[in-house]
């Protein structure tokens, strides 16, 4: 069950401005990856919340988020509609896809949730790269970035851009907790821990995890929306299923069913993958192991391992106080 | 006005050939304690099966406060009021005793489905997990996680959950099973101090227990009812005797 201790409120925060730093005092370049990191973190909160709280696995986020950077280019680039409508009806075809796949898909568990998803997401993937009117495989641009002059932020300038992605993710994550420590959240991870008693309790489990599946859907397609205008580009590459196999990677990396580890994994993912990459074209290989080390370590993940660690510690000082965090659920 | 909680009439269940429930007909009048005995295999765990939903009969009906259910779910069943206890432990094990009995209280109340306000912070969730924490005898233990909680404290979570969700009719299958002395005083005592407004079956194999709380016993055997009466009339029966308490003392 999710609880935002004063451990995780620290590091996000710390990681919030680590990334503002970075990009403040960075060159363009450095601001790139931080908007690559955000887009990855919010969809690394959008699965832990699934996966790492309920209990699904699931292999479709990355269409999730490709439906509504679609949804949001289409309205806007294609259709001509104004920016901020058309991220609403971007957003709303995300919830609306990843609501019918969960509800589909909600009455299986492990493998077969599993396998069900990536099919759903191979499904969303073809429609796209098959359209010629979105342009195939090579997608399309045109896309425009927010205008936000009004409040005299110039959304072209990379930093400015950056510090936007940067409250969204702040906004993704808050939201993101908020509902996991509500009742729909704690019984989701109900749902999780023992299906069969929730039932006896009298919820209607597999119409809760479909929710849950669109509410996910809907913090996924907030990083949709910034991958469209990040790149002014689309392609669909970001519904391919190995997006959400980074993602889930970004997430086992720094702690499944944290919230905060996921922030975590995708700037140490996204970080090594660029400086390893300046040494050697194995960078690939160098991930794996790390990741393999992670699991074969407790499989907490990085920041999972720390909160771990820092819950023994405090609780021998205080062993009568409130529950921290459990790393489970 | 209804003069029975449930009431179960003419009901079957077969696997295949084997008919585990015949022809059962029961009638329990809101706020009794009817406890169901009867030898292994004699069908009283498929009963709850069948009456919380989890199992569907072959045949028959079943009312709950005058209302047809046997073609609801166990969801639906669980909403209309019908709670169970199990057997073997059925809980929420990484979870703190706390949390499991928020989940419960959050679902009998209606909030499992708020997505904004922190669940362990609603007055009502808070109250009702401190009258059942006291109901089943773990105010003490209420931050321990279940999965490191002792067997005994586990099997009061187990009615605990059961009952923060205020049922009208609580099923309990064998509370008891596999706690010491000590610990069956203290069902007996939870079970006496249980609220007249809810309806209670118990499958159980303390003699002592069951014949102390009963208002009513339900004898069944090979699936059948093959009697019926009040604790004292059970004993002095003679086919209750034969077929489930022996000649010798060496009942389960």
């Amino acid at each position: 069950m999710f609880y935002q201790t004063k451990l995780r409120s620290i590091t996000l925060i710390a990681a919030l401005i680590f990334l503002a730093c970075y990009a403040s005092f960075g060159s363009y370049f450095a601001r790139e990856i931080v908007v690559e990191i955000i887009i990855l973190a919010i969809l690394a909160i959008s699965l832990d919340l699934c996966a790492g709280f309920g209990g699904m696995v699931s292999l479709c986020h990355g269409a999730m988020m490709g439906v509504a950077a679609y949804g949001f280019a289409i309205m806007s680039a294609k259709l001509g509609w104004p920016l901020f409508p058309s991220a609403l009806i971007g957003l709303f075809a995300a919830v609306v896809f990843s609501g019918l796949v969960g509800w589909v898909t909600s009455r299986t568990n492990g493998i077969f949730f599993i396998m069900a998803t990536l099919a759903f997401g191979q499904m969303a993937y073809t429609f796209f790269f098959k359209s010629r009117w979105l342009g195939g495989d090579d997608g399309f641009g045109g896309i425009s970035r927010f205008d936000l002059s009004m409040i005299g932020l110039e959304t072209n300038d990379s930093l400015v851009f950056t510090y936007i992605g940067l409250v969204i993710l702040l906004l993704a994550y808050g939201l993101t907790a908020i509902v996991m420590r509500s009742g729909f959240g704690r019984t989701l991870s109900g749902i999780h821990v023992n299906e069969d008693r929730m039932k006896a309790l009298g919820i209607n489990t597999a119409a809760h995890r479909a929710k849950a599946m669109a509410f996910s859907g809907f913090i996924a397609g907030l990083a949709g929306i910034i991958a469209a205008q990040h790149t002014l580009y689309i392609s669909p590459e970001l519904l391919i299923w190995t997006t959400s196999g980074e993602a889930l990677i970004v997430v086992i990396l720094g702690g499944l069913g944290t919230l905060v580890g996921p922030i975590i994994g995708a700037i140490l993912l996204v970080l090594m993958k660029h400086e390893i990459s300046n040494y050697t074209d194995y960078w690939h290989a160098f991930i794996g192991l790390v990741l393999i080390f992670t699991v074969l370590a407790g499989g907490r993940g990085v920041f999972g391992q720390i909160e771990y660690w820092f819950n023994k510690l405090t609780q021998k000082h205080q062993s009568t106080t409130k529950p921290h965090g459990d790393d489970h659920a | 006005m209804v003069t029975t909680m449930l009431e179960v009439k003419s009901l079957s269940k077969d696997f295949g050939g084997l008919q585990v429930i015949h022809d059962l007909s029961l009638s329990v009048t809101p706020g009794e304690r009817r406890v169901i005995l009867g030898p292994n295999g004699a069908g009283k765990t498929t009963l709850f099966h069948l009456l919380a939903g989890t199992l569907k009969p072959s045949n028959g009906e079943i009312f709950l406060d005058g209302q047809p259910i046997s073609t609801y779910d166990a969801v639906k069943r669980a909403r209309l009021g019908i709670a169970r206890s199990y057997q073997k432990n059925n809980l929420f094990e990484t979870l703190t005793i706390r949390e499991n009995l928020m989940l419960a209280a959050a679902a009998a109340l209606g909030k499992s489905t708020h997505m904004f306000k922190d669940t362990s912070k609603h007055a009502d969730i808070r109250q009702r997990i401190d009258e059942i924490a006291e109901q089943v005898f773990l105010e003490d233990q209420l931050d321990q996680t279940v999965a490191t909680a002792s067997y005994g404290n586990r099997r009061q979570l187990e009615v605990g959950l059961a009952l923060a969700t205020r049922p009208k009719l609580l099923l309990m299958d064998e509370p008891t099973s596999g706690v010491g002395p000590n610990m069956i005083d203290r069902f007996h005592r939870l079970l006496e101090q249980l609220p007249r407004d809810i309806t209670v079956l118990i499958i159980e194999h303390d003699m002592d227990l069951a014949f102390g709380v009963a208002d009513l016993i339900t004898v069944l055997n090979f699936g059948e009812k093959v009697f019926e009466g009040t604790p004292t009339d059970t004993r002095g029966n003679a086919t209750v005797r034969d077929i489930y308490l022996g000649t010798g003392g060496d009942h389960a």
